[in-house]
């Protein structure tokens, strides 16, 4: 018993990973999935590069770092919880767990970081040596970058998870709630850098994006990893992230806090 | 145990126009229709009873529950559980109270039944000990040993409800909520809900409220009936009583020899076929014993029964009475 409160939680992570490791065949698709987007993001910025240099001091070699990291991190970044919040909504199931000395999101959480494990070992694993074999053994730019690159991977996951479970409640709403899930796994590594590095998109753009929450989620981590900002900026940028998280985590209270009250005053 | 001060609840429903043109128009307008489901419930219900809490189809028995048990918020009116309120103290009411829905089940699809229990052990913090005990009392009334290593989308209705009511129990509730357990059961599954429900009554000495349509479950099982209709109450007191309020009569079945039957002046006759006379009169008026001895005076009689109005009968008097509007 380590924590009274905790334990609960902690039990529901451990049937969940128990649980996610027994889906075989979801893992190999996904590992598969995975794999080709990398080794075909990584052909294109071959034949781009042709051993020539960035302006901010990336090179093609670290090109194949970014690609590989960010496959891996795609794993990391996976959620369940718009689709608990869209099954639990459907089958009544969110009401009546609110009869449980347990809190419903909390729930979910727990089951996402439970499922979070069974992935760096089933999936995150095999892509990186995949993507070692393949294409490059990622290496991080330096020692002193792994704590900061850690840190901001949580920060990151963060963001990852509040956005999917804000998305989630305010999707319960919508028809097809499937398509949106989709739409906006696709929008996130879009706008995120995690397919194209949000510097090569124009000033502009890349300004606009810099204000969202979408790039700390891909791009910050990778940039500390392959080492193309400057320390001042990486602190800079992971302020803002911080900040993100702040919003986010109150954006997601106050709309939980309705959407709980809704389910109530509707009745399951 | 339960007190249930003025309740109401009002469900707002978005009204959809019919064809096509109606469906247009609600993308623009919310047309809103409020439903009354329950409408100023009044009632107390003190520790260990049973009540049995009845009513015809949408009538309001499953919106009373939500409320009772804290999923539904009531439009307004309120509900204490030992003196405390549902919606306001809801984390320490909910250790407290344990709710079966038999159209439904709150045990995790995807578990075994004893992942599930195991669950809800570390979900209300049961000491191991106590879970283990509990666990044997279940078992030794709902036989659900064999079914531990079950998934639950591989059980049958009445395994599962069987195993949602263990899992109820679990954390030793003082109140037990069912709705409709026995519904879709079959005679012995039946027959062992009702034991069950008896059982921890007697044992633990826990409050049950249960809706039914079940003529069995409630003359079985509850002391105490509550009849709703159109979300207002109908009747509270117990079985006999309310038989004694809304059909005071009973009904002498008696058998000739020929077919001249007579009559009596404090009993009706209400149908004759053969030499068979169905005579009906009220318990107050005059003893069965009595009646029996004056119409043997008068003609020599081959057989005589006794009929008590039949709760279906009961119960059908009860839902039409009294109903101030139709559906
Ligand atoms: N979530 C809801 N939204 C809108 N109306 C509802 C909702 N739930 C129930 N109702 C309406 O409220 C009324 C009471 O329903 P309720 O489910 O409480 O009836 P019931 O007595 O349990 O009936 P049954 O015996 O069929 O289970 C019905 O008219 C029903 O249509
Ligand atoms: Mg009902």
């Amino acid at each position: 018993m380590l924590n009274g409160r905790l334990d609960k939680y902690l039990y529901i992570c451990k049937i969940r990973m128990i649980r996610s490791f027994t889906y075989k065949f979801e893992v190999y698709g996904n590992i598969l999935m995975q794999s080709i987007i990398m080794i075909t993001t990584a052909f294109f910025w071959k034949a781009l590069f042709k051993n020539e240099t960035f302006e901010n001091g990336v090179t093609a070699d670290s090109m194949m770092t970014y690609t590989v990291m960010s496959a891996a991190l795609s794993v990391m970044f996976t959620t369940g919880v718009e689709r608990r919040i869209q099954q639990s909504v459907e089958k009544g199931s969110i009401a009546t767990d609110m009869m449980r000395p347990v809190n419903v999101f909390g729930i979910f959480l727990a089951e996402d970081i439970g499922n979070l494990i069974a992935l760096i070992v089933q999936n995150l694993f095999p892509i990186l040596l995949i993507g070692s074999l393949l294409i490059k053994v990622p290496v991080i730019v330096s020692l002193s970058a792994i704590p900061m690159f850690v840190g901001s991977l949580f920060l990151s996951m963060a963001i990852n998870w509040l956005l999917a479970a804000i998305f989630g409640m305010w999707a319960f709403t919508a028809i097809s709630m499937d398509a949106l899930f989709q739409v906006k796994k696709h929008l996130i590594r879009l706008l995120s850098g995690s397919i194209i590095p949000i510097w090569f998109f124009p000033a502009w753009l890349s300004d606009i994006l810099n204000l969202l929450p979408f790039v700390y989620i891909y791009q910050l981590p990778l940039d500390i990893y392959i080492g193309s900002a400057t320390n001042d900026e990486i602190c800079r940028r992971m302020l803002i992230q911080l900040v993100w998280v702040l919003v986010l985590a109150t954006l997601y209270y106050l709309l939980s806090k309705k959407v709980l009250k809704k389910v109530m005053v509707q009745g399951g | 145990m339960i007190q249930v001060k003025n309740l109401y609840k009002e469900y707002c429903v978005a009204q959809k126009g019919k064809g096509l043109g109606g469906t247009v128009k609600a993308l623009f307008k919310n047309e809103k229709k409020i439903i009354k489901a329950v409408n100023g419930l009044d009632f107390h219900v003190g520790s260990g009873e049973i009540v049995g809490f009845i009513g015809p189809n949408g009538s309001g028995k499953s919106t009373t529950i939500k409320m009772m048990t804290g999923i539904l918020t009531p439009t307004s009116g309120e509900v204490l559980i030992d003196g405390r309120d549902i919606t306001k103290q809801r984390k320490e009411v909910v250790n407290d109270i344990g709710v079966v829905f038999g159209q439904r089940t709150q045990l995790n699809w995807d578990l075994r039944l004893e992942e599930s229990f195991e669950l809800l052990r570390h979900i209300y913090r049961i000491d191991k000990k106590e879970y283990n005990e509990t666990l044997a009392v279940m078992d030794s009334i709902l036989g659900i040993h064999e079914l531990l290593n079950k998934p639950v989308r591989q059980m049958s209705l009445g395994q599962r409800v069987k195993g949602d009511l263990a899992a109820a129990m679990l954390h030793s509730p003082k109140v037990l909520f069912l709705d409709e357990p026995t519904i879709g059961l079959d005679v012995g599954s039946k027959f062992a809900l009702r034991k069950f429900i008896k059982e921890i009554n007697a044992i633990r000495g826990t409050t049950v409220i249960l809706t039914t349509h079940d003529l069995g479950d409630i003359q079985e099982l509850c002391e105490r009936l509550i009849i709703i209709n159109n979300g207002v109450m109908m009747e509270d007191g117990n079985l006999s009583e309310i038989v004694e309020r809304i059909a005071p009569y009973r009904t002498l079945v008696v058998e000739y020899y020929d077919s001249e039957v007579p009559s009596h002046p404090k009993a009706e006759i209400i149908s004759v076929s053969d030499n068979i006379v169905r005579y009906k009169f009220m318990k107050s008026e005059i003893t069965a014993a009595a009646l029996i001895s004056d119409l043997s005076a008068t003609k020599p009689i081959k057989d005589v029964g006794i009929e008590e109005a039949g709760i279906d009968e009961i119960i059908k008097i009860a839902y039409t009475t009294k109903t101030t509007d139709g559906n």
